[in-house]
């Protein structure tokens, strides 16, 4: 099984734990009754299993009866999930158990169990009132981080690529003296103001390198691109001031003709050579491909929900592109006026406010609900019963944000053309625009 | 001897000429003794007087003003001296009866005390022959008293004319008496000189700035002494060629590298025209710099190298003469000259085949940017580095297959610009600095502004006072469109202006916004656009982030229909109406209603995407 997994597989993992961590960050218990359990691969189940008896045991000495109840049965559950395991699984076993708090006040019951996509070497027990889930996170953030100083005549930007999220960390403007015309004694005055400014600018640059890229004595990036026009990235690499620790992780120079985000962009575009596994490129390159297909009308691509949706159904999506965050929620209704019938239904968050779409329009009766998830969720765990693959892409990329934004975060590449061109030109219309105007 | 000098003006009118004019040769004997820059200063002086005298014939109220120059200096008298000799033909012999005892009289006192006696009295002299002209006295005895301040002053610089920094700050002190002059006399000269603004553009190593810097040396607008200054210095780095170009490349990177960081400035005059050179850089991640300078031209100069290789480098896909001169287009500028530039190198040696093979390769390029070859394009061989071409015509043993004008002459003669000057007042920052207060540059584009006067300094709304204002380094009292000028404001601090703001009329402010509506051409973009693309948008003076946020409709490029439903995305050559969103807020106008501040460039990373126009600005 595990050696069928691909990149695209693993991605697909990775977002799932995204967003199992986001949901586990927000839940909130009664007292401490909240059980997160790590166990690292080679560890013995037999030696866990001792220790939740220990535990029992000494749950059973809780004063307060609530709290002593919810323990118990919390280690109780935790007992149960780990008999379903002869062994430790090769990645290692992660295990929360408890009773959260829902918004709307009521109790409920969590019970998780997973093996991680990639080893985790923490061993954890924690009964608290919230579940930890600090080891998830740091697997997650295991990819190699590179550092960008982009700097030119009026400010530097410093910033990170790790896996595929680009992360600005501070920026600031400079206001360096230009070149004057001034003639006589003034002429020296003004050359000599300048060149201090320079230097006072590389220096700050240096300083706040240090502060953001070196922590506990060591860099905490795998790699640095400085980036710039003019020669100030020449100048920040060779002086005294730049330590010396950041300057064995530099890994290229690039001239870049902007400043800020633009130039930030500029910089991963041509430092993409040396930073092949970060998936942000990955990720880039893509959507690239995306859209030659599009640009190039070859007719083998798709966008929106329904096309994608269709397509895969034809088994004709090659690859399936979907944003991290795309906010449609996949309903399955039963419309008991018709006995055999179910409907599935993609709606928005503004489409949810519409009752009508969730009443039989020959009837009017109302459907019953039987199943509700968000589709992104519905697609990774059901993407390979189409034969496609699915990348989950962000939108911190200039290409990622054209995806989104233009194309609605859902679409695919083909293996081959399929026709939704009747489809595609009445999606959008100029109702919000008076042309007359222009 | 003061008696004895009364005497004569009392008894005889014609002694007072001698003395006149035997004062001229001592003068020049004193020169002599100073160093090089005080011949320099009374060099400038003359040329100050040569040009004051022109308008003399003209009309009978430059008398007046003639009169308090002649007072200013030596030089002056010279140029005066000669009108009362003729007037008066009788008194011919008389002078002739006491030249020794005048003479002596003048070599024995000290030099300063004669410089002031004799000066005097040729004030007192002049308006004699007038006796009914009254206001003229006065105006005469007004102007006496400053002429003595200056004197006085020089006497003090005198003794220190030995020491370089000293001589550079007599340099700088002659450019208050300079400017001071220039307060009448650039009144009149804004009548009379057009100012045109010329922004130098090509791909990098084409020899934009040697061009620059051997204008400036043929206009006389740097001096023999700093051009052998910069020789020598370049010399000693290896760099001979280079030192020209160092004139207007004043950073000592640039100097360096021999490469043109930021936008150079500086103005040279002409018979009929003031001419302010912007030497833009043509490497490619400087090309937002040069955007800055072509935002400010009226004509642009392509210059191209012909020498092997070189012209083939900056003229393939990627090099910037493409595209600067497509940047020059959009920027507004309608005339294009064309320089080729190294004919004198030895590959080339002034040979016609190769400069027709440069001017054919390029000619449809520019024709189809929109330049009309018979009006808006002109082409013109040169040699930047020996001067060739640019102010004389090339010697016929050299390029005898090419006797048209010199660049200067020709452009010199081209037809007049159309100038806002009934507009409300509209200047785009393009740099700030402190000088004992705050400084912002510019190129006005519309609308008058005078000492005194309150104005706006757009997107934040600040009032501001106008303190002192200077076009191209000489304060005047007012400025019209065109011209490049320096503002001295008082209300604002240097660090809340930025480039790209807009000084601009009070009562009637320049629009801002922040999403706006356009019509965008795509011009090189290999993939698609649509909404969510950002670049870097770049409106007059200005340089923003920009998002697109919707794609509104198509417009077909021929007969400009507009498409009913909106395009999910646009490609290369497409034209397109999008609505726009800037991070921040900037100054900006409807094309149609003011085009200097509705069109403007898209750039993304290193590349030139598209061109625009504002349609409509939406908040």
């Amino acid at each position: 099984m595990s050696g069928e997994e691909t990149s695209a597989d693993r991605n697909v993992e990775i977002w799932k734990i995204k967003k199992l961590i986001k949901s586990l960050e927000m839940a909130r218990g009664n007292g401490t009754s909240m059980i997160s359990l790590i166990i690292p691969p080679k560890d013995q189940i037999s030696r866990v299993s001792k220790m939740l008896a220990d535990e029992f045991g000494t749950a059973s000495n809780i004063k307060s009866r609530v709290n002593r109840l919810s323990v118990l049965g919390a280690i109780t559950s935790v007992q149960h999930r780990l008999k379903l395991y002869t062994k430790v699984p090769p990645n290692g076993l992660v295990i929360y158990c408890g009773t959260i708090v829902t918004e709307e006040g009521k109790e409920k019951k969590v019970n998780i169990d997973f093996e991680p996509f990639k080893p985790i070497n923490t061993s954890l027990y924690l009964c608290d009132n919230k579940f930890h889930t600090e080891a998830l996170t740091a697997l997650l953030a295991d990819d190699n981080k590179f550092g960008f100083i982009v700097m030119d005549g009026n400010g530097a930007l410093f910033g990170t690529l790790q896996g595929n999220t680009r992360e600005v960390l501070h920026k600031f403007t400079v206001d360096l003296p230009k070149k004057h015309g001034r003639g006589g004694q003034s002429a020296l005055r003004f050359a000599r103001l300048r060149m201090e400014k320079r230097h006072n600018y590389v220096r700050k640059v240096a300083e706040v390198a240090t502060q953001l890229f070196i922590t506990n004595d060591k860099p905490n990036i795998a790699g640095l691109i400085l980036a710039g026009s003019a020669d100030f990235k020449t100048e920040l690499s060779q002086s005294d001031m730049f330590d010396p620790r950041l300057q064995s992780k530099v890994i290229k120079l690039v001239d870049v003709s902007y400043g800020g985000e633009n130039g930030f962009n500029q910089a991963i575009e041509l430092a993409a050579e040396s930073l092949q596994n970060v998936k942000f490129i990955q990720e880039k390159k893509l959507i690239g491909r995306y859209f030659d297909e599009i640009s190039q009308d070859t007719g083998k691509y798709c966008f929106g929900v329904e096309d994608t949706l269709r397509a895969l159904e034809l088994g004709s999506v090659e690859t399936l592109i979907c944003w991290e965050n795309l906010d449609i929620q996949r309903y399955v209704l039963k419309n008991h006026a018709n006995s055999t019938s179910t409907t599935v239904l993609h709606l928005t968050p503004e489409q949810e406010k519409d009752k009508s779409h969730f009443t039989d329009k020959e009837s009017g009766v109302e459907m019953e609900l039987i199943e509700s998830q968000p589709l992104l969720e519905w697609l990774a765990n059901n993407y390979k019963m189409f034969g496609a693959t699915l990348e989950i892409i962000t939108d911190k990329s200039q290409e990622g944000s054209q995806f989104v934004r233009g194309f609605g975060g859902i679409g695919g590449i083909l293996r081959y053309k399929v026709d939704f061109q009747s489809m595609q030109l009445d999606e959008l219309d100029n109702d919000g625009f008076d042309l007359d105007d222009y | 001897m003061a008696a004895q000098e009364n005497t004569e003006i009392s008894t005889k009118f014609s002694t007072l000429n001698v003395n006149a004019v035997e004062f001229v040769p001592s003068f020049s004997y004193n020169s002599v003794v100073n160093v090089a820059e005080e011949a320099a200063a009374v060099v400038v002086a003359a040329a100050a007087a040569e040009e004051t005298a022109d308008p003399g014939p003209a009309s009978g109220s430059a008398t007046p003003a003639t009169t308090p120059d002649s007072v200013g200096s030596g030089g002056s008298t010279a140029g005066a001296a000669p009108p009362p000799p003729t007037a008066q033909g009788a008194g011919a012999a008389a002078p002739s009866a006491q030249p020794p005892t005048s003479s002596s009289n003048s070599a024995s006192p000290a030099p300063g005390s004669p410089a002031t006696t004799p000066s005097a009295g040729a004030a007192a002299a002049d308006p004699t022959p007038i006796d009914g002209l009254n206001p003229s006295d006065k105006i005469a005895n007004n102007e006496t008293d400053p002429a003595d301040s200056w004197d006085v002053d020089d006497a003090v610089i005198t003794p220190e004319d030995e020491e370089v920094e000293d001589a550079e700050f007599t340099e700088g002190e002659a450019t208050p008496k300079v400017s001071k002059k220039k307060v009448v006399k650039v009144e009149e000269n804004r009548s009379k000189r057009e100012h045109v603004n010329v922004v130098f553009i090509g791909h990098v190593d084409a020899g934009k700035s040697t061009i620059g810097g051997q204008i400036m040396s043929l206009t006389g607008m740097v001096d023999k002494r700093t051009l052998e200054k910069y020789e020598r210095e370049a010399r000693e780095k290896s760099r001979e060629s280079w030192y020209l170009s160092w004139a207007l490349d004043t950073n000592q990177e640039e100097r360096d590298k021999g490469k043109t960081v930021e936008v150079g400035r500086a103005f040279f005059e002409t018979d009929r025209k003031h001419f302010t050179i912007l030497d833009a850089p043509g490497h490619k991640s400087f090309v937002p710099n040069m955007i800055g300078g072509a935002a400010q031209a009226d004509l642009a100069v392509l210059v191209i190298s012909a020498r092997k290789g070189e012209f083939e480098t900056g003229f393939d896909r990627g090099g910037q003469t493409r595209e600067h001169a497509m940047l020059a287009k959009t920027a507004g500028v309608k005339h294009l000259v064309v320089l080729v530039n190294k004919m004198d190198d030895p590959t080339v040696n002034w040979d016609q085949t190769r400069y027709n093979e440069c001017k054919d390769k390029i000619l449809p390029y520019l024709k189809k940017l929109g330049f009309n070859p018979a009006k808006d394009l002109t082409f013109m061989p040169c040699s930047g580095l020996s001067g060739y071409g640019l102010k004389d015509q090339i010697p016929e043993t050299l390029c005898p297959w090419y006797r048209g004008p010199a660049f200067i002459p020709f452009i010199d003669e081209l037809p007049s610009l159309n100038r806002k000057s009934d507009g409300p007042f509209i200047m785009p920052i393009v740099d700030k600095y402190k000088d004992m207060g705050t400084v912002v540059m510019g190129k006005v584009e519309s609308g008058t502004a005078r000492k005194g006067q309150n104005l706006l300094v757009m997107p934040n709304r600040t009032q501001v006072a106008v303190d002192q204002l200077f076009s191209d380094d000489f304060e005047v009292t007012s400025v019209g469109p065109g011209e490049n000028v320096k503002i001295k404001l008082k209300g604002i601090e240097e660090e809340d202006v930025s480039p790209g703001f807009v000084l601009c009329d009070a009562a009637n402010p320049i629009k801002t916004g922040k999403i706006f509506d356009a019509q965008v051409v795509i011009l090189e973009h290999k993939s698609i656009i649509c909404a969510g693309y950002s670049a870097v948008m770049h409106i007059h003076c200005a340089a923003e982030e920009v998002t697109v946020k919707a794609l509104i409709c198509l417009v077909d490029k021929k007969s400009g229909d507009k498409s009913k439903t909106r395009p999910r995305f646009v490609k290369q050559d497409q034209v397109a109406i999008m609505r726009i969103e800037c991070s921040g807020m900037i100054c900006l106008e409807q094309f149609k209603l003011f085009p200097q501040m509705g069109r403007f460039t898209l750039r993304d990373e290193n590349k030139t995407i598209a061109i625009g126009k504002v349609l409509k600005v939406v908040e």
